[in-house]
């Protein structure tokens, strides 16, 4: 009995850490970056991949596998150390805030491995700003993410601090480019 | 017209035929009339009223609900651990902290307004209630630069002597703000080379956790100015093992635990902090795969010398995820001395705990929401010397992450 409850508890727990808010990470780092400078930076675009088509939101049931290319889940390989609610369930999508939203000019920036072409992309997590919490698909994953005492690595801080509505809605996460090894 | 009324009159007798044919021929006594059930009295009059506060326990306990589905309405919740009952409610804005007074009868909470509510003009400030009426007693209005995070000790926290209160702000650019509650003035803002939140300790210290793995200390004049700061060495490795940023309050300072389970006791007694030995709450074939995780991870029984960690089995990245045992600890000797798995008992992970400081302690733990078959986060009341499930209070509140006591 009590390993059945342990097997639950991991499948539940890898299931939320599919899903969170604001976020993340690695490789990158260290670097605050303005959306506007975003285009700037000397990144390979060549291997983005275009947004796969979602389909509708699914109850993230327990007994589900992993649906690494629905951005509408938790388990979204972009979302790696998204602590929030995702964007793509919002009226976004993993790239885009919902309309009406302003997007945080201020963010931190993070790598995520994509198992379809075994490439490590650098991502920026950005939120999107200026409404109420979204409420709906909240995702909390944390992977090489950091307390608030590393800024450029926390997923905790309300990225929408520096905007003129602060107000945080959800989160969005896209592709720099590639990580070069 | 006529014809109507006649049809209504047989219509009527017809719907009495069968009564008639029931009714018994003439005859025997009538059966007794039925009992009379006395009626009560009608209920008297009520007054509204507005109820009191019970007086203060050791058993109450203070749930901040950050209410993150609809982050603008945080409160904080108090509850009663003997009576299982909640006892008001303090709100506390967006994204808020909150902390109490040294002696426990004012609640400062630090939040941000928007003028129209969700959007608009934002307005920071820290606001401060009786705990006696639950009613708000005054305010202070920051610049709008207070830290927007995760609710821990150290987002607003008192000097010793409740002269100042201290405020993390992050912009990004990270410094704190000096404030005197008696007045109702900032007093200063204290740049912090990128060192964050607020640790008071004595009079006027306050200490800061930088990314280099180090500790900055500001101490204050009488003013509330900076009269002097020093770092101290790096004592944690913040790439390979970084320690929580919630800390675990000790009689003369704080302990912060490690993603890893390393223990760092921090005296700030002194003028600069001293950190004692580190100590490990895993094993080596634990080490790596039992982990704390949560929000407020610990919590220390300061008689007892009692330490309680929210643990879990995970990996990297798991350092959020809630508790599926308690694990206790004696701080003296550092052992583990009790192992309370929560799945056997129906308690979902655990994001927060606190322990009372009284002789017949009781341990609290807020569930992750997420696991939660409520969907909300759910109290669980424990004897915290056993272990046994005292209570489970369903639904005490959204997205509970801090539960503080004095």
């Amino acid at each position: 009995m009590r390993s059945i409850d342990q097997l639950f508890e991991k499948s539940a727990r890898a299931l939320a850490r599919g899903t969170s808010r604001r976020s993340l990470l690695a490789a990158l780092g260290q670097v605050l970056t303005g959306a506007a400078l975003i285009p700037l930076l000397p990144v390979d675009r060549s291997a983005r991949a275009a947004e796969p088509a979602s389909p509708p939101a699914k109850p993230q049931a327990k007994s589900a596998k992993p649906a690494t290319d629905d951005p509408k889940r938790c388990d979204y390989w972009k979302y790696c150390a998204i602590d929030g609610f995702l964007c793509s369930c919002c009226g976004g999508s993993s790239n885009s805030c919902p309309p009406g939203t302003t997007p945080s000019p201020i963010t931190w920036i993070g790598t995520c491995h994509n198992p379809s072409d075994a490439r490590d992309y650098i991502v920026s997590y950005n939120d999107c700003c200026g409404k109420v919490s979204c409420g709906n698909c909240e995702c909390n994953r944390n992977e090489r993410e950091k307390p608030m005492y590393r800024p450029s690595r926390n997923n905790d801080l309300n990225w929408c601090m520096a905007n003129a509505d602060s107000n945080y809605h959800c989160s969005v996460s896209v592709i720099l480019g590639v990580s070069e090894k | 017209m006529n014809t109507m009324i006649v049809r209504a009159a047989l219509l009527s007798l017809a719907a009495c035929a069968p009564l008639l044919a029931a009714a018994p021929a003439a005859g025997p006594a009538p059966a007794p009339a039925p009992a009379v059930t006395p009626v009560p009295p009608p209920l008297p009059a009520e007054r509204l009223t507005v109820t009191a506060m019970p007086p203060d326990n050791p058993h109450r306990i203070y749930v901040l609900d950050e209410a993150f589905v609809n982050e603008i309405d945080a409160r904080v919740d108090l509850f009663d651990g003997d009576t299982y009952v909640r006892l008001g409610q303090i709100d506390a804005g967006f994204n808020p902290g909150f902390n109490f007074s040294p002696d426990g009868k004012t609640t400062v909470v630090s939040t941000t307004y928007f003028s129209r509510g969700s959007r608009g003009t934002r307005t920071d400030v820290v606001e401060f209630t009786d705990n006696s009426t639950l009613k708000p007693t005054h305010e202070i209005v920051l610049p709008p630069k207070r830290a927007m995070t995760m609710p821990t000790y150290f987002n607003v926290a008192y000097s010793a002597d409740g002269h100042f209160v201290y405020v993390s702000y992050i912009t990004p650019a990270a410094s704190f703000g000096v404030l005197d509650p008696a007045k109702n003035t900032v007093l200063d803002e204290i740049d912090t080379a990128g060192c964050v939140l607020v640790i008071p300790s004595g009079l006027n210290r306050v200490s800061s956790i930088c990314e280099s793995g180090s500790l900055l200390t500001v101490t204050l004049d009488a003013q509330g100015h900076e009269a002097s700061r020093a770092f101290s060495d790096a004592f944690f490795d913040p790439d390979k093992d970084p320690i929580f940023a919630q800390g675990v309050p000790m009689t003369n300072g704080y302990a912060f635990l490690s993603f890893l389970g390393q223990v760092y006791e921090v005296d700030f007694s002194g003028a600069q902090p001293a950190i004692r030995k580190p100590w490990s709450l895993v094993g080596a074939a634990e080490k790596g795969r039992w982990r704390p995780g949560g929000q407020q991870i610990g919590a220390l029984q300061r008689h007892l010398g009692r330490l309680y960690v929210s643990m879990h089995q995970g990996g990297e990245g798991t350092h959020k995820d809630g508790g599926s045992e308690i694990w206790v600890f004696d701080m003296t000797t550092h052992r583990r001395v009790a192992r309370w798995p929560l799945a056997p008992q129906k308690i979902a992970p655990l994001l927060a705990i606190q322990v009372s400081q009284d002789d017949s302690p009781l341990l609290f733990g807020a569930t992750d929401h997420l696991f939660s078959a409520t969907g909300y986060s759910d109290l669980a009341v424990f004897d915290a010397l056993t272990g046994q499930l005292r209570h489970v209070e369903k639904k005490l509140g959204q997205t509970a992450w801090l539960i503080l006591n004095h």
